[in-house]
């Protein structure tokens, strides 16, 4: 009982203006300090499909990313990168799912399909990395993650 | 029952109306439990019987003393919220056949296929059926003592007569799902016809221009009506033997599911509808009105299945154990391509024709795999229900369709017909709609918790996590809302006329900031439509339809070829939502 009424009080404590803005879909993008002058913000749409929805077979929904930023840098001023990449993490941190190359204006890319993810993007050496290596630069949590709060989490402060 | 072979291919074609073939063998493991069930350790009061014993002062029972199920079962991990325990909807309970001995009935027959020529004649009754699920009698309705009522199976372009006669308790109608036909027989109360009275009669004259799967029920309280059985299958058959892609076998699955609590099902609502906020979501999931499905087939076999949900609220997300699911058409058409699908989107009214091949001998589960979510913990829960087994034999499949069903078909027909439409697709709408909900007088418990839980709310909803919050909503405290963006006007105030002939875009915008956001199938009676963008993505692969999914926070473009005149009714399909005045109609004036 106690555990339930923290995770209430938690949740009443995110501020309004940080939860789901336009509905199930629309992920706001912080910047770090590695990149003060970056803004962003994305939106989800269901990955092309012949069904209604696009979900997985066990029901996850499948999502692509309409990425839209300004004010990023040229990746080299961060250090020896050429691209920004966006990628879908599980909140636990443990699995990083590249979405694709983004740049300022807007990118499509995707897809992700974890229930609830981080929308990170940071600056790699190439466009296609198998892992991710470089700083971050944007991130947001999918409008799912606002059913848990798990947005302190300092890796996303600038420190990782 | 064998069933006559479909021309061209020479083949003795197994539906799933027929038990005998269909069911040869036991299922080889025991199903797991439905994900829902009730929890009496965290209410103390299940299996409560309602009534003058019950000892529990002041609850508002409307001096009503018929046996009540008390309280309605909880999804796993969840508590009925305190507020609410002692709550009632404020309706008198209602169930069919209420002082009739369900001895006096008869037991519900499976679904019979009912081969019909252009003109031939069709008896068709609705009435009081004895129905056993999961060892337990339950008074039900069926058509011609059948559940699901009978497969109809016409030839593209015939008209029948059918000759309904109402001998249930309740006034009904039948409508005649997805067909583009004669508007004064869409079997629509107060629009095209007066409801048929009990121990009254109606003759439908029902025409069949589009080939494929639709299907039949009341539109009439659907929330009891469909609910408790009324629903059937209709199979249109293209003179076009090559119309499919070969297979070896067919189903006609209809989807559904029925809330019960022990033996005893959820009463409805006499005066208007309950679970008014979610739709009824049931927590036994059936399959052509049985909770197991059985199929036998040989290895390699390809089987087509055609996919209906007739459930008032649920949708569902199918599967067939990781065999290979090729989908060929949807409601009103086949696609322009065939395409593969890791599962099948179900929503209420929706129909896919799939083609499944089971390459290697086994058992394949057919199940209804979800992501439910737990607003307490604000954790994503997987559900999966196993809804029947397909049991695959080592005998070779013959002939073996293993080339044709891995060919994708480029249905050149499909495209050249859409292609007549594909001007207007950028066309500015002709027309938006909102999708909201305007709550009155709930439960101070309702209304607090859904004013905190606006952090999220998934654009679809594949079960109901708050059922005694939904339970007690009622359509007096409840009015779903289709809303003209341009005049302000709702529900049947929206005043839209076009011409016959005319191409429409239609554009639905799902509000996700409204009280209660939630997924709403939409269906347009008598036309076609395609859905041509969704959040301003071209959709890429294009059928008609007559049913489309608009998820919260989503806005469908739909662009609606209106040829068939008459007065039509768009509506939300989730009959609790469709009770609660969430429908609108569309005048086509004839030219
Ligand atoms: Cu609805």
């Amino acid at each position: 009982m106690l555990a339930r009424n923290a995770a209430w009080l938690a949740l009443l404590l995110i501020p309004a203006a940080a939860r789901a803005q336009g509905g199930p879909f629309d992920i706001a993008l912080f910047n770090t300090p590695q990149s003060p002058s970056a803004t962003g913000q994305a939106r989800l749409v269901f990955a092309p499909g012949v069904m209604d929805v696009a979900v997985t077979a066990d029901g996850r929904a499948r999502y692509d990313a309409r990425v839209t930023i300004a004010g990023l840098p040229a990746p080299r001023t961060l250090g020896p990168y050429t691209a920004y990449v966006a990628w879908a993490v599980t909140p636990d941190l443990t699995q990083w799912h590249r979405l694709g190359a983004v740049h300022n204006g807007v990118s499509m890319v995707g897809t992700a399909d974890f229930n609830k993810f981080l929308l990170v993007i940071t600056a790699e050496a190439s466009a296609a990395p198998e892992a991710h290596h470089g700083p971050v630069v944007l991130h947001g949590t999918s409008p799912s993650g606002w059913l848990q709060n798990f947005t302190t989490h300092p890796l996303f402060r600038g420190v990782y | 029952m064998m069933m006559r072979g479909i021309a061209g291919l020479g083949l003795a074609l197994a539906l799933a109306a027929a038990p005998a073939a269909a069911q040869q063998k036991p299922p080889v493991k025991p199903p797991p439990k439905p994900a829902m069930k009730p929890l009496p350790g965290d209410t103390g009061m299940a299996g409560m019987k309602m009534g003058a014993d019950t000892g529990m002062a002041g609850m508002d029972m409307g001096g009503d003393t018929m046996q009540m199920a008390m309280p309605i079962p909880m999804p796993k991990g969840m508590i009925m919220m305190p507020g609410l325990r002692n709550l009632l909807p404020p309706v008198t309970p209602f169930l069919p056949g209420e002082g009739v001995d369900p001895g006096t009935l008869p037991l519900a027959r499976p679904s019979q296929l009912t081969p019909m020529k252009n003109g031939d004649t069709l008896d068709l009754t609705a009435m009081l059926v004895r129905r056993v699920v999961k060892g337990h009698t339950y008074v039900m309705y069926g058509y011609n003592g059948e559940s699901p009522g009978p497969l109809i199976r016409v030839p593209q372009n015939a008209t029948i007569i059918v000759k309904f006669h109402n001998a249930i308790d309740l006034p009904t109608t039948v409508h005649w799902h997805g067909l583009r036909q004669d508007n004064r027989y869409d079997g629509v109360p107060g629009v095209t016809q007066a409801p048929v009275a009990p121990g009254d009669s109606f003759t439908y004259k029902v025409h069949f221009p589009d080939a494929g799967v639709y299907w039949y029920h009341p539109h009439v309280r659907e929330d009891i009506e469909q609910a408790m059985g009324l629903f059937g299958n209709m199979l249109v058959d293209s003179p076009d033997s090559n119309y499919y892609s070969p297979a070896n076998a067919e189903q006609a699955l209809i989807f559904d599911d029925l809330l019960i609590n022990d033996d005893t099902l959820i009463p409805f609502g006499k005066e208007a509808p309950d679970f008014a906020l979610m739709g009824r979501v049931g927590n036994v999931l059936l399959v052509n009105s049985e909770p197991r499905y059985s199929l036998h087939v040989h290895q390699g076999e390809v089987v087509r299945f055609y996919l209906t949900n007739t459930a008032s609220s649920r949708t569902f997300n199918l599967s067939f154990g990781g065999a290979p699911i090729k989908v060929v058409a949807s409601e009103v058409s086949r696609f322009e391509h065939e395409e593969m699908t890791p599962s099948v989107v179900l929503a209420p009214a929706q129909r896919y024709v799939v083609q499944v091949r089971f390459p290697k001998p086994g058992t394949y589960a057919l199940v209804n795999a979800i992501q439910a979510i737990n607003h307490f913990q604000g954790e994503f829960q997987a559900e999966v229900d196993t809804l029947g087994l397909i049991t695959v034999d080592s005998t070779p499949a013959s002939p073996d369709y293993a080339r044709q069903f891995a060919e994708l078909r480029t249905n050149r027909a499909v495209i050249a017909d859409i292609d007549k439409y594909r001007p207007y697709f950028d066309k500015k709408p002709d027309k938006t709609f909102t999708l909201t909900i305007r709550p009155r007088a709930l439960p101070l418990a309702t209304v607090q918790f859904m004013n905190v839980d606006t952090a999220y709310f998934a654009p679809v909803e594949w079960v109901d996590g708050m059922p005694d919050m939904n339970w007690l909503s009622t359509s007096k405290q409840v009015k779903w809302i289709i809303r003209d963006d341009a005049t302000g006007k709702e529900d049947m105030d929206i005043d839209w006329h076009v011409k016959q002939g005319s191409v429409i875009k239609l554009r639905i915008f799902n509000d996700p900031k409204s009280f209660h956001p939630m997924q709403h199938p939409i269906h347009l009676h008598g036309q076609r439509m395609l859905v041509v963008a969704r959040d301003g993505v071209r959709v890429a692969n294009l059928s008609w339809k007559d049913t489309v999914i608009i998820p919260v926070g989503s806005t469908v473009d739909l662009l609606i070829d209106a040829s068939n005149p008459g007065a039509w009714m768009l509506h939300c399909h989730i009959a609790e939502h469709l009770g609660s005045g969430m429908m609108t109609v569309l005048h086509v004036d004839p030219r």
